[in-house]
């Protein structure tokens, strides 16, 4: 069933054929089957078919995400539901409250079917940051599934869900999308209620939708997005329909290419198919300029500078006296923050701490944090001068296809260049999505990156699915293996 | 001891009486059973993010209005970075960079000299959480985290600690007539921190610095910079030096003692606040606030002065607000504003002791104390007789007149009636009146007393007693 588009679901689900409870099982049964996968850190089962057999009783509402499973990123606090970070230091950790968009997809009837593997705490590029293990992409188990929302990204293209919440910093929603040939949106910053979020980033962090569409993902969209009074970074805007412009012609569209997107950072197979992409929208009616921008190779730079110094005060929290990890039988209260944090850290979100820390240190905060975000205002309104003349910005979302489980991690400047081309749409607050638009070699998904002006993310919509049509590639990965 | 220049700065920590914390909703309580006044944002759990509580904002625009300083109109939030077991999130949301007020100061006035205490800066922070140490163990309660303070710094222009005690007073007035803060400093709602240094000339350098943490009390801030002053000296004039420290003041011992010396300056890793855009305050926000200021205590002072009441009178009702703020009520009406000081400060204030009630819980409505203090000042009514009926006046509703006449209160305030009572009693009682001729004070009250009888205690006593030395004078 899970196979099916959402609307014949939804109308099984409406004519009784079937019930919520067959798709949550259907879900479960398909999780088992990958279990190698490890795309989730914790299952929600019990409390899932729980739910499931609640909706039973209710009316099938015009809402098409009515009693569909969904998958959340651990870094989303569930109420009564193991919230880990993918962390040693939260492995046992219960909160007793839900995060807005928790809240959200509750009250739209959708079912939480558990807590997908990530990086810990969202650091990192591969997912292989975490506690518990890297998840394995589907169209080549031998791969990495990207980060840090790998498992979410793993659990859509297996199809084990048709929707899955990732979070994104420095593009850990697009870039896991692209290596896996899925749909992933970070929306504008603010769309989204950051509450219940566990801070990496404070002033980058944005939940966003991972699914297997375009379609699906403005759908999961409508339910997360909107004002939230817990989150003073949240915007307040009117609501509106994500999916308002899907199906519209995109003729007269103007669309910019930024050249630094096409330069040799970026391997012949992507450029290549980003090139074909242009050509079929110049055939399609669009416009499709090269243009130079500014300050974009400035942005991992200052994304290491804001991401780093802001995580090393995000994470302080995690001391073991309140909630989490904490060590037995301390010393005195230094052994017992020394001993916990380096016991229930890794090394990846030791090593930013410690980066984060020194770069915040006396006169540092002036020189590089302060420094950092009056760039990264020069970068915004870069963004802003191209926004005037163009309706969006494409380029490719990585550099490379997916790379191997066992490439070397010993280089984390190099795992930040997975992100060279995702990171600016973080630094100035934009929304960005990523879209399958071919194979690579080994028959591993490319994905196009679609970059919109603040708060136009149904512009996005339209030029993705758009070409989501045009192209009409087969992105079932359960036959990954085989197409090797 | 040789002669040295003080130079003192003071840092006070003020509670803002809000409803709720100021980054949650939590009820912002003392008193209460350990963390019930507490929810996950207090205790920095995890995804959990602050919300900003308006009513913080107003009341700090209100203190640093009163405060004569500057209002900044953009600004925002800092993170001071730093582990501590009372600091749930390991990091507290203060402002460094850019305090809410600035360049104000306090007027005080020291040997009859005014002084302005020039303030630095003024900033919104939350408080920490309460620590108690038992034994090993170390006890959090979560209830004062997240209670909203405003830090008030001096410049370092004090020089005594007759100044900083002046200062304080002064300051602890204004913040707690202007509902800012209740201010009280036992239970931690006004904590003070001085900084302390001494030097030969005005012309050298400052000296070194000790800060003086968490003072309890306004005598002990000035008793602990003396002693501190006393011990820097010594160590200079026996030609040593001492490095910048943090010392407490211990109220057995009676003294400062050494907390630790500092060592290069703390790295707090300050940064903006992300999770809190920037604040804009606009012209119509500070007007709104400036309507909430109430009559401040200089101006309450220069008024009564101009009424005519006497200046220990005006100092004890500045210490008692609940009775200025009820006179404050009266200022339109024409009464006699000294009868109604004393009245306040007098039988009524001993009755609301007594009986701890609000002078506002009890039954003396502005209408019937008009009465009161008419009758007292015609003196149709005696202290004394007031004392017989206080009760009454206070605790029913029934208007002075009556209480009078039920009580049975005649007073003779007719002078031809109590000159012919006082005549009848000296052509009766030609002894005493010898006696008083001869000098014997005695003789006199003796004289009083019959004329009280006479009239059945229902003469004026003042009134008589006039009269009866009148007509013995004759």
């Amino acid at each position: 069933m899970l196979d099916k588009s959402i609307k014949e679901i939804h109308e099984a689900l409406k004519k009784k054929e079937i019930k919520p409870i067959d798709l949550v099982e259907e879900a479960f049964t398909r999780i088992e089957k990958n279990k190698e996968l490890n795309a989730y850190i914790t299952l929600n089962k019990e409390a899932a078919i729980k739910r499931a057999k609640e909706l039973e009783e209710k009316e099938v509402s015009d809402n098409l995400l009515f009693g569909l499973p969904i998958a959340v990123k651990d870094n989303i606090v569930t109420k009564d539901l193991k919230t880990t970070c993918a962390s040693h230091i939260l492995e046992n950790f219960i909160p007793i409250y839900n995060a807005t968009v928790v809240e959200k997809i509750e009250e739209n009837d959708m079912v939480i079917i558990g807590k997908t593997n990530m990086d810990e705490f969202a650091m990192g590029s591969s997912s292989r940051t975490s506690y518990f293990g890297a998840p394995k992409n589907p169209w080549n188990h031998n791969k990495i599934s990207g980060g840090s929302s790998g498992g979410s990204a793993t659990t859509i293209a297996a199809r084990d869900v048709l929707f899955a919440l990732g979070t994104d910093t420095g593009g850990s929603i697009r870039q896991p999308a692209s290596y896996t040939g899925i749909v992933g949106m970070k929306p504008t910053y603010g769309r989204v209620s950051r509450y219940g979020l566990i801070a990496f980033a404070s002033s980058l962090d944005q939940i966003g939708p991972m699914t297997r569409n375009v379609y699906e993902n403005a759908l999961l969209l409508n339910v997360i997005a909107g004002h939230d009074k817990k989150d003073l970074t949240s915007a307040n805007k009117e609501k509106e329909d994500f999916t308002r412009l899907i199906g519209k012609d995109i003729k007269n569209m103007k669309i910019a290419l930024p050249s630094y997107f096409m330069s040799d950072i970026v391997t012949e197979e992507i450029r290549s198919e980003v090139e074909k992409t242009k050509k079929l929208l110049e055939k399609s009616g669009a416009t499709v300029d090269v243009i130079d921008m500014k300050y974009l190779d400035n942005a991992v730079t200052l994304y290491q500078i804001i991401a780093m110094g802001e995580a090393s005060s995000n994470l302080a929290r995690f001391d073991g006296i309140r909630y989490g990890f904490s060590i037995e039988n301390p010393k005195n209260i230094d052994d017992l923050y020394l001993e916990t944090r380096k016991e229930g850290f890794g090394k990846e979100v030791k090593r930013r701490i410690m980066v984060g820390s020194y770069l915040l240190s006396g006169e540092n905060a002036k020189i590089y944090y302060n420094k950092a975000l009056s760039i990264r205002d020069d970068m915004k309104k870069e963004f802003d001068r191209v926004f005037k003349d163009y309706d969006l910005i494409i380029g490719p979302t990585t550099t490379t296809t997916a790379y191997n489980l066992t490439d070397p991690m010993d280089d984390p400047s190099k795992s930040f260049m997975d992100d060279v081309l995702v990171i600016p749409v973080n630094m100035a607050g934009l929304p960005g999505l990523s879209l399958p638009i071919g194979f690579g070699a080994g028959h591993m998904p490319i994905g196009l990156h679609i970059i919109g002006n603040s708060f136009e993310e149904a512009k996005i919509y339209q030029l993705a699915s758009f070409l989501e049509k045009e192209l009409n590639l087969n992105l079932d990965a359960r036959k990954g293996e085989e197409n090797v | 001891m040789s002669n040295y220049i003080p130079t003192i700065g003071i840092e006070v920590h003020c509670e803002l009486k809000t409803k709720t914390k100021i980054f949650s909703n939590s009820t912002n309580g003392y008193g209460q059973m350990a963390n019930s006044l507490t929810n996950v944002i207090d205790l920095g759990y995890p995804g959990t993010l602050p919300t900003l509580n308006q009513e913080v904002l107003s009341l700090a625009m209100k203190a640093a209005l009163i405060l004569n300083c500057k209002i900044r109109r953009k600004m925002h939030f800092d993170r001071k970075n730093y582990f501590y077991p009372d600091n749930p999130k390991n990091y507290q949301i203060t402002q460094a960079e850019t305090p809410i007020g600035y360049d104000g100061y306090v007027e005080i006035e020291v040997n009859g000299e005014k002084k302005k205490i020039e303030i630095e800066e003024m900033h919104i922070e939350e408080d920490t959480c309460k620590s108690t140490h038992r034994g090993e163990k170390t006890l959090l309660d979560f209830n004062r985290a997240g209670v909203p303070l405003i830090e008030i710094v001096t410049k370092p222009c004090m020089t005594s600690g007759e100044e900083a005690k002046l200062y304080l007073e002064k300051l602890k007035e204004l913040l707690f007539y202007s509902d800012v803060s209740d201010c009280k400093m036992e239970e931690g709602s006004m904590r003070a921190d001085a900084n302390v240094s001494i030097r030969k000339k005005e012309t050298d350098p400052y000296g070194t610095k000790a800060e003086i943490k968490n003072i309890g009390s306004i005598s002990n801030v000035k008793l602990s910079i003396e002693k501190e002053i006393e011990r820097q000296a010594k160590i200079y004039d026996n030609n040593e030096t001492f490095l910048p420290q943090t010392r407490r003041f211990d109220d057995k011992l009676n003294d400062t003692v050494l907390m630790r010396v500092k060592e290069t300056g703390n790295d707090y890793r300050y940064f903006p606040e992300p999770d809190i855009p920037y604040v804009i305050i606009t012209e119509e926000d500070i007007k709104e606030v400036q309507k909430t200021i109430p009559m401040l205590p200089d101006e309450r002072r220069e008024k009564y002065r101009s009424l005519g009441i006497g200046e220990k009178n005006i100092e004890s009702l500045i210490g008692n607000r609940s009775l200025s703020d009820y006179l404050n009520n009266l200022l339109d009406e024409n009464i006699d504003f000294k009868t109604a000081a004393n009245l306040l400060l007098g039988d009524i204030a001993a009755y609301l002791n007594k009986n701890e009630v609000e002078i506002t819980d009890t039954q003396l409505t502005k209408d019937r104390f008009i009465e009161l203090v008419t009758k007292m000042s015609d003196k149709t009514l005696t202290s004394k007789n007031l004392k017989d009926i206080l009760e009454t006046i206070m605790e029913s509703d029934k208007t002075i007149k009556e209480i009078v006449e039920e009580a049975g209160i005649k007073n003779i305030t007719d002078d031809k009636a109590i000159t012919t009572l006082v005549q009848k009693v000296i052509s009766e009682n030609k002894e005493s009146v010898e006696d008083y001729k001869a000098g014997k004070d005695r003789a006199i009250k003796y004289l009083m007393g019959q004329v009280m009888k006479e009239s059945k205690g229902s003469a004026n006593p003042e009134m008589a007693m006039n009269i009866l030395k009148e007509e013995l004078n004759k």
